[in-house]
């Protein structure tokens, strides 16, 4: 995006504060993992990565994504994402896991 | 009797083995998801006397629920006292902005009718206090509303579905129908192989904020040029809203809230170079967008799927003793002008609710019973909109850089060319802003091919 004087400044929040605007109940245990995690281990695209609005799914230092599951919008593009239908996806078990007040 | 009936019996004994409470026989039907879809089957099923459990997840109907802004409530309308609904604005303005990278080109609709009542049945709201209203009609009318609680599978009897297996301890709930109203990432419906899992060409990810102007009066009034409660619901599309990626992005007026987000398909979203939180905010800043959202505050941050494969991708709607409806049906039209699904969503729960309480009359519960479900969503606006544009996407698709990036940018070209003062005769600037387009089209014969292509769009 060119910089052009007259457009006026927007001040995005970061990511952080604005998952903070959301409820998280932690159910415990995380409602997302991976079925085979050598496939993550050989898969060089990590679209998981890529998709996740919620900075839940993160690359790791050897590459690999990992999980911090506690931000999870529960929006589920990574189910869809992953061309190795990778991932594990369950809902967040009694009433656990994110709130929107608005929606 | 096959050796899988034989299992699912054993497992049945251990089952009636458990304490109570045990609602076994209680209910004629159970609905999974207290959404728009399943709150209308709901209070459907429950109007013709049925005994209705509807099941939601979150702490309340609408807390696990994200949508764009725009509730299209002609069905709705008829079920409810609409009167009390918790309704943002009325939608009075209908804009489309083509966007390049600086540049803005648009067309704007405010029809004078769209200010008087029922307001082309199109309102925004938003789903925490909308969806937690309709449930309650549904429960005024008899349904047995329990939240907090996650269906995890389905229980079958040979071929029959007969009811749900919850996170709840003594988590078996048996009932005749179960209605699958589960929204868009449909686990259950998947996991007993009702659907397929949607490729990620079929879906698109969405990010939204919900935004209010904490140190401005009247922000939201003067910067959307509105009185009272009516509203705007704007749209974008074009590089300058999410890239070279199909999809685009929106700005609704709420109350005292504005909801901005952008929405493209998956496939795009991994190939993208930038996640969709910074797709969104790339949107914010674009020039015609930042005066708008300027000075904001997120009061929320939200993500969803959206089911868009269109007809094509519609699974089976019936099966012995369950029907699939709203978002999990992929009931949803997004084709860059149309953007609804909140309308089917209640239609298809209203039909299959209508149905599912005709069939128990007749005390049946097989597929066949439930067909006049699927025959009245085909009759209704519901499919005949699905597969009215589903040509029309998959042309677009192929002609994306042509409508995402040549068009929008060669449209503002032309209009820069066109009303462009200087001393040269207005004849030589319209010769030239026509050249532009043409040129972007390939000329008189891609103009040509063009319109042939997009022809059953006025005709």
């Amino acid at each position: 995006m060119s910089v052009q004087p007259q457009i006026p400044p927007v001040e995005n929040e970061s990511l952080e504060d604005r998952l903070y605007t959301v409820r998280y109940d932690d159910p415990g245990d995380s409602h997302l993992d991976v079925k085979v995690a050598d496939v993550c281990a050989t898969c060089e695209t990590n679209d998981c990565v890529k998709v996740c609005p919620a900075n839940v799914w993160r690359e790791g230092d050897d590459g690999v994504p990992t999980i911090a599951y506690e931000n999870c919008l529960e929006c589920s593009s990574c189910r869809f994402a992953c061309t190795y239908d990778n991932v594990v996806w369950e809902y967040p078990k009694t009433g656990g896991g994110v709130t929107f007040k608005h929606g | 009797m096959s050796p899988e009936r034989d299992v699912e019996r054993d497992t049945r004994a251990e089952r009636d083995t458990r304490s109570e409470p045990n609602y076994d026989d209680h209910f004629d039907a159970i609905v999974v998801g207290a959404g728009l879809a399943g709150s209308a089957a709901a209070l459907t099923m429950a109007d013709r006397d049925l005994e209705v459990l509807l099941i939601e997840r979150g702490s309340s109907p609408g807390a696990k629920n994200v949508f764009g802004g725009v509730l299209y409530t002609p069905t709705i309308r008829e079920l409810t006292d609409f009167e009390t609904a918790p309704l943002e604005r009325y939608v009075s303005e209908r804009r489309f902005s083509m966007l390049s990278q600086d540049d803005e080109t648009a067309v704007s609709l405010r029809p004078g009718a769209w200010h008087t009542e029922p307001h082309n049945d199109s309102y925004t709201v938003l789903r925490g206090d909308f969806d937690e209203w309709f449930a309650e009609q549904a429960v005024e009318k008899g349904t047995t509303l329990v939240t907090e609680t996650t269906v995890t599978g389905l229980v079958r009897d040979g071929g029959r579905i007969v009811g749900v297996e919850t996170d709840r301890p003594d988590g078996t709930i048996r009932a005749p129908y179960v209605v699958l109203a589960e929204g868009g990432n449909s686990l259950v419906s998947e996991g007993a192989n009702l659907k397929s899992t949607e490729t990620r060409e079929n879906v698109a990810v969405a990010v939204k904020e919900v935004l209010e102007f904490p140190d401005t009066d009247d922000a939201i009034e003067d910067r959307f040029r509105l009185l009272e409660d009516a509203g705007a619901s704007y749209h974008y599309f074009g590089e300058g809203a999410v890239g070279d990626a199909f999809g685009g992005g929106f700005i609704y007026t709420n109350e005292d809230t504005i909801s901005v987000g952008v929405a493209y398909r998956i496939e795009d979203a991994v190939a993208a170079n930038q996640s969709p939180e910074a797709t969104l905010n790339a949107f914010k800043t674009h020039p015609a967008v930042a005066p708008l959202v300027r000075d904001a505050r997120t009061v929320e941050y939200a993500a969803k799927t959206i089911p868009e494969g269109g007809a094509e991708s519609v699974p089976e709607l019936v099966h012995d003793g369950a029907a699939i409806v709203g978002d999990a049906a992929g009931l949803v039209l997004n084709n860059g002008v149309h953007l609804e699904g909140t309308n089917m969503a209640v239609e298809s729960g209203y039909q299959a609710g209508r149905t599912i309480a005709e069939a128990a009359a007749a005390g049946r519960t097989d597929a066949g019973a439930l067909a006049s479900y699927p025959t009245a969503l085909e009759n209704s606006f519901v499919m005949k909109n699905l597969e009215h544009y589903d040509w029309l996407m998959t042309k677009a698709e192929a002609d994306r850089e042509l409508l995402f990036e040549t068009l929008p940018r060669a449209f503002a070209s032309a209009g820069t060319e066109y009303f462009r003062m200087d001393r040269d005769p207005k004849r030589v600037h319209e010769a030239s802003a026509k050249r532009t387009v043409l040129d972007a089209v390939g000329g008189w014969v891609g103009a040509a091919k063009l319109a042939f292509r997009y022809r059953k769009v006025v005709t």
